[in-house]
Order: structure tokens, then C-alpha cells, then sequence
């Protein structure tokens, strides 16, 4: 019953301190900014002026809606990473939005109203090719999925499957196209490269083969990159080799043969080298294309060309050069094609030029392109119109235009842009916080102190100026306030610029420098979260690898801080360097050293040249080592130094952990290696500690007084296996602790009957891992803590090679009742706060995790000792609370990376969470014991000293009218 | 202390030193191929159930909640009824989960068997072959919004009167006030034998009492220190004519 007790008061003092997020701070520290990724396909709800909803499926598997006014999420549907989830096609019919998903593995319906699902209905295996709506009798009922040998038919309101038929000779002829044209046949084309076309027309009602006919066409390789549909279903195709078009009517079985027509009969002519694309558009699935259609000959050169009625003949209708994009919009009875010019480039554009109108109209309109062609360089791939009537019955129109920064931008009729997203930092890769710079009187004052001194009076004249400048700032500032509070609170805006940038009392405003993969670096202010520069790097390969580096920080006045990105080509390994200023987005114009050869590794000495930028090392795959800035000055130091400079390198194909010494003419010699044999491990992930964590206590004092001191190995790496074998009883996970100047290993831990992924942190004197237990099903968290004993080998200075005892190596394991994404742990200016551990959760939520959870000497016996040390009692499964949520319901989509930083409070750790959305916040680990609270009371402290003060006021009174009536008596 | 400081400041240098830079060696830490690839026939099976939020319309949650199984293994979207299925997940044990911000529900293990018999029940994760059963297909009842905020002290009057420092000082005061109403003091006889409790009370009569000190002190305070200014401009001049 005592133990009970002293239990529930052990654990009812940790509900206490452990922190969490009050109701009223909602959004007053912490900001999120979801993102989806590159738009694929994208859709407008229905064509009219007033309405809003946008929905796009991204190259992230996400479904998503936008506002299209604000371009704020709506609602987003993220599925599984990689190919099972990816969107293969996305269709909208009215309310709903069909969907093919994992390469035709599912089809799914969903409502856009709410968000929800309809069904979502199995498909047969085989790769999509193709999906298009079906109409029966001008209502649209069906679709039709095409596979590489099948082709199945689905009911729109039930996913329900209607039929479905195996394409005859599969193997031989690539099906590609399916068409509808509102018929009681659906269409399937197919292709052998090379030799002939197939065309199959199947009944809607049981899925007969009604006819089946074959046509020469040797020019013809691929449908879906030459053909389209037009008029009243004739295939049009583009041979870029004999430079013609080819037509075809799909329902007639009279015509066995394509008909060529020459471009040159046309007087049209293919850019060079180009391959000329055909876009035309199908407004309705119940009725057959327009004859209108676009034909692009150039990178800027696009016609627009219109099929005659008798299906043989092509009559040019306009030139649009430079053109960079066109693109079909219908709305009602009208059809808008949208030609995307560069700017300030005098295009005969006229407004509404109509086609002949059978029915179907054909309005052109010219969109001008956000940015012009040579400033921004990006020309954008893909484009997507919104049309709609206006109250008028004329035809208005909003574009939403991808670019190939993975910017999104939404632009009004006059050529305005509403909105841009940029969704590049849907996927970023790495991240650092800079700190803000000094402003110009900040500066000064700063500098006052520096200087040596100049003799008394100077001094003392100097310190009343800085006095009287810091007067005028403050004052100043009061009166913006009071200004401020006149005006309405709306006109009020804390707009945040670069000018206007400044480091804040306690350093908790940082610039935050994003690296996305597609090579677009973003500079974000952590305060607002608003985007104050981007710079898009157009020569970085898709599968690149980045690493960024603060060279210099803004410490160093009047120097410009100075980040160094370093980009690593992931096939050849060749790296660029690109220098720029965190603040600015700049690039420097510094000499960059020429790196001929694959670099290896990289590291960051704390050398500093003349203009205080730190030296990086790179290491090229001969070993051989490239000093950045390699001025005079640099190279005398590392020759003095050479001797105490190490490195390691890992290989995990060949299992193979080396450690080497810099030699003074910056060649290296090895001295170490471990090879861990790949045909039972690999080598997973290596982690050592980061370079700007302090550790303040030396030791913990236990409960009997003594001091039990840690082991702070500065130089000690993580090293994380895996097994190759897989099976679930022969599995295991395995954690080698290795010092990485000689090569020893302090601690092997094996976790048998487990598999990754593992998540680890390694920091202090301890390392946190989290695995999958195969055997119990559930995950599970490990934690390792060294400690030197109750004496200290060398307390002056650690040496790696003078340390004769091993460590004493401590070891807990607990349940942790959900699998994990991503770990980090807090970080302070000066390590006295307590640590934390940020665990991502698949849910979005980042769980703060007090470290004392995790500490290996938690009791299973309560003791006098182990409760005057404030252990926690063991318990087998971790707790999981919804308080300790930092981010409360701001959820985090596949949470990536955390990345916490110092402020210039103790107690205060900055956390920004990446993955699909961005989340940053700040967390007290210890609460916020340096400041007083952001709820402190000021109000009643005031009034209880002025309510104090009047009592003695009128209590003195009282006594002095008793003492003269006392005198009087 | 000294010795202290000079530790840590080596102990940085030597870190510094050895730069640890987790950089383009060969390792990433990518995602890892799961063991359960896609069979090209494998049997895959479909799991099914429904999530209710009790008093909540279920356009107003299920655009932002999702299914989860095993983590992030296989994904589920709820049906505009609440309902859910997740198709193609193969024979196994699974821990399903309804993922909302706003909703709290309980996690449920499934096991399927190679057959496709399907078992729902509670998740213990320390006695992992505990079976208590479950209903299937799954019926999940959301347990209220989560509870993501702590509740701030606020200050009341009521909590600084109940506080046990303030009762202990007004209980007195109010004694102190009220008993000379109620105690008749100009009985002589009373008043004799209050004198007398008194007296023993205050067992040295010698000792000086401290408010009656306190009230010296001040209000004579003024009068004595204007003396010793006068006393010192006094005893100043003639040390100036001594000169």
C-alpha cells in the first residue's frame, strides 16, 4: 500500500513538471504551414463565378482542396508513401472525384463536398494505362478503367464492377487509350510499336467485342505521346520523323488506312530536334471532342489547328508564338483555350475570338506568365484553367499555373496573382537556424565593449552616448505604440521584411534556412513563418544529396554570415559548393575551390581565418583533403594542428568503418578500421553528438551523496546494424558504441528477435534507440547510458587515447505503445534545463518525452536512495499523453526531420518539425524558470502592494489618533 | 570551479576537433523496405468496421481522420458514413487505429489468419497473447475530444480565502475582534481574571512588548533624528571656530 502510495505521489510530481501547452498560447509561439507537393492533375468545382473549390492530387499521394481564393487547405487525404499510394489518374464528375490509386490497384470515389469517401472498389492486378467516364445516353454512369490486358467497367454511385474483359493478344499489342464519345461502344486503342494499330470497340451493356480491326501505321510507336482524339472521334496523330499528321475515324470501318497531311502543306514547321505534342480536349464524356485543337511545334511555338468536317482536312486557325503554354477550359456551352505569353512580349492576342459556334464555342484568351521569361527561368510545365460564365454570360477565366520550382500560383483574369504556394517545402531536406542580425545602434553598443580601452573620459563619454541613443530608441518605440493603439486593430500590420530583421532581447527569433529536394532553398522567419527570401537552384539533379553548413554566424560584425551548401550528386558524387548569406538568400562571390573528383566526407573545424569563417574540410575518394577558404592563413593553421585531426569514413556496402589522421601536407593516413560483415549486418545509420551541445553537470549525485560521473566521449560515434536476415526469430538490431579516434569499441548491444527502423539519439552520455520487437509485435524503446564510476580518470581534459577503464555501461528497455517516425532531443544554451525527448508519431502529433522516463536506473524496488534521487519507479510500457502533444492539433504530416535549436534563454529549446506540413514552436523543458510567464499576474500584484501600502498608510494614521488620545487621557 | 570550466572548455576544443559529420557517406537512413511486398497473388484480405463520434456529424471529423495500420503499413480514408474498409492487407496481426486530431478512440488488434478469418481484440502490449474479444468488423467509439490542454491556476477569491495560511490568520482576528463583544470587559470580576490569564501568558513582564516598540520607534523616529541633525550642526560650529 506505502509503495502504491509513493508511487501515485512520485507520479503525480512528474504530471507536474512535465510541461504542456496552455489553451490561450494557441498560436502565440508556434505556427504551422501544411503543404501537399507538386500538383499531377488538377481540378475546378463547377463552373460558376462564385465558386471556391480546387482539388489537386500531388506527387506525394496526396488528395487534396484548396480554397481557390486564398489558397488555404480545405481538406487533405494523405496516403502511403511510395508507389502504393501514387494517383495514377484523377477525374472529376460533378461532386465526385475519381481516383485511380498504386498503379490500378484501387479506384476510389470521394465526396468533394465534405471530404469523405464514396467507395472504393478492388481493381484486378495489372498496370493502369488509361481511365476515362462513360456516358449512357448523355448521363454520365460509368468508367472505364483500362489495364495492360483487361479493361473493366465501374458504376460511378457504387464502385460496383459491370463487367469486365481480357484484351485479346495483350502480349503483343500495348493498349494505351480508351475513348467514349457517348456511343453504346467504349473504344480501346492499342499499338504494336512499329507495325499497326488496334482498335477494339466493346458493347457497354455485357462487354461484347463488337468489332475489331487492325491498321497499318509502321511510324507509329506510341499513342500516348502522339495521338489525340478530335472531331467526331478521329484519331489524330504527329509523326515528328516524316514531319505529317495522321488521321483516322475510329467508328468507321470503311477506311482501312490513315490519311497524311504534311505539315509543310500547312505552312507549319517543327522546331528542330523537337517533338511535336497534340492537345485537344474532350469538354463532355457524353459527347465526341472538339475539332479544335493545339499543335505544339517549338518550346514556344504552339498552333492551333481546327479539323474540318470532313474528317480529312486541317484548317490552321492561329499562330501563337511565343506560347509556353495552352490549355482547354469548358464551361456550360463555352470553351476557352488559354495560351500562357512571357511578359512585356506584344502578342496578337485578340480577346474572344470565336469559332464559327456549332454548339460549342471557342474563346481564346492570353494568359500573361506571372514571371517573364529571362528573370525567373522557369518555364512552367504545367498549366490548368478554371473557366466560368460570369453574371453576363461571357466567359471569365482563373489559371492555375505549376512551375517547375514547385511553386503553385492562382491568376485572375487581368494577369493578377492571387496566390502562390510554394510547395517545394512539401520536402525539405535539411534545415539550420541562424541567428538575426544586430541592428546598426545594437551593433554599436555591442562594439563598445570589444574595443580596448582608450583612457577614462573617452570611456565615460562613449557610455553616456550609447545611454542617451538607447533613450531615443525606447522612446521612439513608445511613441510607434502609442501611435499604434490609435488606429484600428486591422490596420495594424507587423509586417515583416529583411529591413526590418533584427535579433530580438533573448534570441528566440532566428532565420530558419530550408533546403528542399528540389534544389529551391527557402529563408523563413521563425517568429511569423513568412517566406522573406527563396532561391531556386535550376542545375541540381532530382536525386541530389545536400548538406548545409553555417560557416560564419552573425556574430562576427561587420562580416556577412556565411552558409555553405554542399550538393552532392547521389550517381556520379561529384559535389558543387553554393555560398550564400542565411540572411539575404544571396549568393557570395567567394572563390569556390575546384572538387574534380567524388568527395566522400565532409567536416566542420573550428579553425577560423582572418575573416572568422570556420575551414571545411572535403574528402575526396583518393583521400586526399580540400580545405574551404584555403587562404595562406588557413593552411599554416592546419599544418600546426594536422596531428589532432580526425576523421572516419563509413562504406555500409562493404560494412566498413575506418577512422584516419590528417597528415601536415593535408594528405591522411589511416590508423583504425572495423569491418562489421555484410553478410550478417549492415551498417544502418552512424550518429555521433552534436558539436554545439553543452553538457553542464559532470556527474549525478545519487542518494547516498556520492557522485556517479558520466562518460562525456566527445569523439564517440553511434553505430546501428541491421541483420540481413529478416526472418522474425533470427532477426536483431544491433548498437555498436565506437570511439571514433581509435577505433575501439566502447559498448556492443544486441537486441535480438527485433528489426528496424531504427530511430536513435545520441547525446550526453546517452543513447536512446527505438526498434520493432518481432517477436511481441509492439515497439520498443532501448536506452544506454555510460558512466566513468564514482571516480574520474583524468577530470582536467578527455583524452581518447589516454582512457585505460571502459565505461560502465547501464541499459533499460520499455514498450512504447505506437511506432515512431522520427526522434531528436531538446536543446539549451547552456545544457542546465532537463532534456526531452521529441518523438514524431505517424499520427502528426510530436510527443515530448521527458528524458527521466528514460533513464536506466529507475527502480523496480522503491528505496529510500533511489526516491531522494526523484527516480520514477520502473514500469514496462511508457506512457503516452496527450498533454505532452507540443503541437497539440496541429498535426504534422510524415513527420521527417526535428530540428531544435537554442535560444538565448536557458529555458527555452526552439523546435521546428518537418516533414509534408512545417511546425515550430518553442519548448521549456524545466518550464520557464528564467522569465516570468506569459500569464505572470501582474494585476493582482500590483494591487495587493498598493492595497499593502494604503493599509500602512491608514493603520499608521489610526495608531497616532490612539496615541493622542491616550496622551489626553 | 576553475577546474570545472577548463574541463568543459577542453572537452568542446576536443569535439570541436573531431568534427562529426554524418554527411555523404554512404548511409541514409531512408525508408526501409517493408517485409510484406506486393505478392502478385498473394491472398490479401480487407478489413472492415466503423467509427462513430457520439453527438458529432461525421462530415464535421472524417475529412481529416484516417485509418491506420501497423503505423503507416496500410492506410484506410473513412466513407462519408463513418464507415471504413482498408483493402490488400495481407495475413498477419495488426494494431488498427482510427487517427483523427480532433477524436480520441481506442486501439484494437486484428489478427488474420491465412485464411482470411478475421479476430478483433483489445491491445495489450505486455501480455501480448491476452485475448479479450472484440467486436468485428470493428465498431469504434470515440471517447470525446482529446485532451491537448493543461488548465491554467487561475486566481479566485474563493481559492485565496480557502487557503489554509489565510484561515489561520483571520480565525484570530475574528476572535480578536468578536470575543470583547461578547465577554462583558466592565465586570470587574472578569476583567481580574482576563489580567490574570494575561499575566500568564506573558510570563516575563520585564520584556518589553514589540508593537509598543515597533510604535516608538517610528513615531519617535522623526523627533530624534531632527535632534541629532541639530546635535551635529551644534557640535560642528565650534569646530569651525576652533580653526
Amino acid at each position: 500500500m506505502a509503495k502504491l502510495t509513493s508511487l501515485f505521489v512520485i507520479l503525480l510530481s512528474f504530471f507536474c513538471i512535465s510541461e504542456a501547452v496552455f489553451e490561450d498560447q494557441v498560436g502565440k509561439f508556434d505556427w504551422r504551414q501544411q503543404y501537399v507537393g507538386k500538383t499531377l492533375f488538377a481540378h475546378f468545382e463547377s463552373n460558376t463565378q462564385s465558386s471556391k473549390k480546387m482539388f489537386v492530387a500531388t506527387d506525394k499521394n496526396i488528395f487534396a482542396s484548396f480554397n481557390s481564393r486564398t489558397g488555404d487547405l480545405l481538406w487533405r487525404h494523405v496516403d502511403k508513401t511510395g508507389p502504393e499510394g501514387s494517383i495514377d489518374i484523377l477525374l472529376l464528375h460533378g461532386q465526385d472525384a475519381l481516383m485511380v490509386v498504386g498503379d490500378g490497384r484501387l479506384l476510389r470515389s470521394w465526396d468533394t463536398n465534405i471530404g469523405g469517401l464514396n467507395w472504393e472498389a478492388v481493381l484486378d492486378t495489372g498496370s493502369f494505362q488509361a481511365a476515362c467516364f462513360v456516358a449512357i445516353q448523355d448521363t454520365v454512369k460509368l468508367v472505364a478503367v483500362l489495364k495492360k490486358a483487361a479493361i473493366s467497367l465501374h458504376y460511378l454511385s457504387n464502385g460496383h464492377q459491370k463487367w469486365v474483359e481480357n484484351l485479346p493478344d495483350s502480349d503483343a499489342v500495348q493498349y494505351q487509350a480508351v475513348y467514349s464519345g457517348g456511343e453504346e461502344e467504349v473504344y480501346v486503342l492499342g499499338v504494336v510499336p512499329n507495325s499497326h494499330l488496334t482498335i477494339i470497340a466493346y458493347s457497354l451493356e455485357d462487354g461484347e467485342i463488337i468489332k475489331q480491326r487492325s491498321v497499318e501505321a509502321s511510324w507509329l510507336s506510341s499513342i500516348e505521346s502522339s495521338c489525340v482524339v478530335v472531331g467526331q472521334g478521329v484519331l489524330m496523330c504527329v509523326d515528328p520523323a516524316t514531319l505529317a499528321l495522321y488521321t483516322l475515324p475510329i467508328q468507321a470501318e470503311e477506311t482501312p488506312e490513315f490519311s497524311q497531311i504534311l505539315l509543310q502543306s500547312l505552312d507549319l514547321e517543327v522546331f528542330p530536334g523537337f517533338q511535336p505534342v497534340l492537345v485537344s480536349s474532350q469538354p463532355h464524356p457524353a459527347r465526341s471532342p472538339l475539332s479544335e485543337f493545339f499543335l505544339q511545334l517549338g518550346p514556344d511555338h504552339h498552333v492551333l489547328l481546327q479539323l474540318n468536317a470532313d474528317g480529312y482536312t486541317i484548317a490552321p486557325l492561329r499562330d501563337f508564338q511565343p506560347a509556353f503554354l495552352v490549355s482547354f477550359a469548358t464551361t456550360g456551352k463555352k470553351t476557352v483555350a488559354a495560351v500562357m505569353t512571357p511578359k512585356n512580349e506584344t502578342v496578337s492576342c485578340p480577346l474572344g475570338g470565336v469559332s464559327p459556334c456549332s454548339g460549342w464555342c471557342l474563346a481564346l484568351w492570353c494568359v500573361v506568365s506571372p514571371c517573364g521569361v529571362s528573370p525567373c527561368g522557369v518555364s512552367p510545365p504545367q498549366l490548368y484553367v478554371h473557366a466560368f460564365l460570369k453574371k453576363d454570360d461571357s466567359v471569365g477565366y482563373r489559371v492555375l499555373v505549376q512551375t517547375q520550382d514547385h511553386a503553385l500560383t492562382f491568376i485572375q483574369q487581368p494577369g493578377r496573382v492571387v496566390w502562390t504556394r510554394e510547395e517545394a517545402l512539401a520536402d525539405v531536406v535539411t534545415m539550420e537556424m541562424v541567428d538575426l542580425p544586430l541592428t546598426g545602434t545594437q551593433a554599436e553598443l555591442e562594439g563598445e565593449f570589444g574595443k580596448k580601452a582608450d583612457g577614462l573620459f573617452p570611456m565615460v563619454l562613449k557610455r553616456l552616448s550609447s545611454q542617451v541613443t538607447l533613450l531615443q530608441a525606447w522612446l521612439a518605440h513608445l511613441w510607434k505604440l502609442f501611435y499604434e493603439a490609435r488606429k484600428p486593430r486591422s490596420q495594424v500590420k507587423n509586417e515583416v521584411t529583411i529591413e526590418t530583421l533584427s535579433r530580438d532581447e533573448f534570441n528566440l527569433q532566428k532565420m530558419m534556412v530550408m533546403v528542399t529536394a528540389s534544389g529551391k532553398l527557402f529563408g523563413i522567419d521563425s517568429k511569423s513563418g513568412s517566406i522573406l527570401w527563396k532561391h531556386y537552384l535550376e542545375n541540381v539533379q532530382p536525386n541530389a544529396a545536400f548538406k548545409l553548413i553555417v560557416q560564419r554566424t552573425t556574430a562576427h560584425f561587420p562580416h556577412p554570415p556565411q552558409c555553405t551548401l554542399l550538393i552532392k550528386d547521389k550517381d556520379t558524387g561529384l559535389a558543387t559548393l553554393h555560398v550564400f548569406n542565411p540572411i539575404f538568400g544571396r549568393k557570395s562571390h567567394i572563390a569556390l575551390p575546384a572538387l574534380p573528383r567524388p568527395i566522400l566526407q565532409s567536416l566542420l573545424l573550428p579553425v577560423i581565418d582572418q575573416d572568422y569563417a570556420k575551414v571545411l574540410l572535403l574528402v575526396d575518394d583518393q583521400y586526399k583533403v580540400t580545405a574551404f577558404p584555403s587562404t595562406k592563413n588557413v593552411l599554416q593553421q592546419l599544418q600546426e594542428m594536422a596531428s589532432s585531426i580526425f576523421f572516419y569514413l563509413i562504406r555500409s556496402d562493404q560494412g566498413n568503418l575506418s577512422g584516419f589522421r590528417l597528415r601536415k601536407d593535408l594528405s591522411t593516413e589511416r590508423i583504425w578500421e572495423v569491418v562489421l560483415p555484410t553478410e550478417v549486418q549492415k551498417i544502418v545509420a552512424v550518429k555521433g553528438k552534436r558539436p554545439n551541445e553543452h553538457v553542464h553537470s559532470q556527474g549525478r549525485v545519487m542518494g547516498d551523496r556520492s557522485v556517479l560521473y558520466k562518460y562525456l566521449n566527445p569523439n564517440l560515434l553511434a553505430v546501428v546494424t541491421e541483420s540481413t536476415d529478416t526472418h522474425p526469430e533470427r532477426a536483431f538490431v544491433g548498437v555498436f558504441l565506437v570511439d571514433g579516434v581509435t577505433g575501439r569499441i566502447i559498448h556492443e548491444a544486441v537486441q535480438r528477435k527485433a528489426r528496424g527502423p531504427v530511430h536513435f539519439v545520441h547525446s550526453e552520455n546517452w543513447v536512446v534507440y527505438e526498434y520493432w520487437n518481432t517477436k511481441s509485435r509492439r515497439n520498443e524503446f532501448s536506452v544506454l547510458e555510460l558512466f566513468e564510476g564514482t571516480e574520474l580518470y583524468n577530470s582536467t581534459v578527455f583524452s581518447s587515447l589516454d582512457r585505460p577503464h571502459l565505461p560502465q555501461v547501464l541499459q533499460q528497455t520499455y514498450i512504447f505503445p505506437s511506432p515512431i517516425t522520427t526522434m531528436e532531443a531538446t536543446l539549451t544554451e547552456k545544457g542546465i534545463t532537463s532534456r526531452h525527448l521529441l518523438v514524431g508519431l505517424p499520427s502528426g502529433a510530436i510527443l515530448s518525452l521527458p528524458k527521466m522516463f528514460l533513464d536506466p536506473r529507475r527502480p523496480e524496488v522503491v528505496t529510500e536512495h533511489s526516491r531522494e534521487e526523484n527516480l520514477i519507479p520502473y514500469a514496462p510500457e511508457m506512457p503516452i499523453r496527450t498533454e505532452w502533444f507540443i503541437n497539440y492539433n496541429q498535426t504534422v504530416a510524415r513527420v521527417k526531420g526535428i530540428y531544435t535549436a537554442p535560444s538565448g534563454l536557458e529555458s527555452t529549446c526552439l523546435v521546428v518539425a518537418y516533414g509534408l506540413d512545417i511546425y515550430q514552436t518553442r519548448v521549456y523543458p524545466s518550464k520557464q524558470f528564467d522569465v516570468l510567464k506569459d500569464d505572470y499576474d501582474y494585476v493582482l500584484i500590483s494591487s495587493v502592494l498598493f492595497a499593502l501600502f494604503f493599509a500602512t498608510m491608514i493603520s499608521k494614521r489610526l495608531a497616532q489618533v490612539k496615541l493622542l488620545n491616550r496622551a489626553w487621557r | 570551479m576553475l577546474l570545472h570550466g577548463r574541463l568543459s572548455e577542453l572537452c568542446i576544443f576536443l569535439q570541436a576537433m573531431f568534427v562529426f559529420a554524418c554527411c555523404f557517406s554512404d548511409i541514409e537512413s531512408g525508408p526501409i523496405a517493408t517485409s510484406g511486398s506486393v505478392q502478385p497473388n498473394g491472398d490479401r484480405f480487407k478489413l472492415e468496421g466503423r467509427a462513430i463520434v457520439p453527438g458529432v456529424k461525421t462530415q464535421d471529423w472524417i475529412s481529416s481522420a484516417r485509418v491506420t495500420v501497423e503505423g503507416e503499413e496500410y492506410i484506410g480514408f473513412m466513407r462519408t458514413d463513418g464507415s471504413f474498409v482498408v483493402n490488400d492487407v495481407p495475413s498477419g496481426s495488426y494494431v488498427v487505429e482510427v487517427i483523427s486530431p480532433g477524436y480520441k478512440f481506442e486501439a484494437v488488434r486484428v489478427d488474420i489468419t491465412s485464411k482470411g478469418k478475421m479476430r478483433a481484440r483489445l491491445v495489450n502490449f505486455i501480455k501480448t497473447s491476452e485475448v479479450i474479444r472484440q467486436p468485428y468488423p470493428l465498431q469504434l467509439r470515440s471517447s470525446g475530444p482529446h485532451t491537448y490542454f493543461m488548465k491554467r491556476e487561475t486566481w479566485g477569491w474563493t481559492d485565496f480565502l480557502m487557503n489554509p495560511m489565510v484561515l489561520m490568520m483571520v480565525l484570530p482576528l475574528l476572535i480578536i475582534v468578536l470575543l470583547p463583544k461578547v465577554v462583558n470587559t466592565n465586570d470587574p470580576e472578569m476583567r481580574k481574571e482576563m489580567e490574570q490569564s494575561m499575566n500568564m501568558l506573558n510570563p516575563n513582564p520585564e520584556l518589553p512588548d514589540v508593537s509598543e516598540f515597533m510604535t516608538k520607534l517610528f513615531s519617535g523616529s522623526k523627533s530624534s533624528s531632527n535632534k541629532a541633525v541639530g546635535g551635529s550642526k551644534a557640535s560642528g560650529r565650534p569646530a569651525v571656530k576652533r580653526r
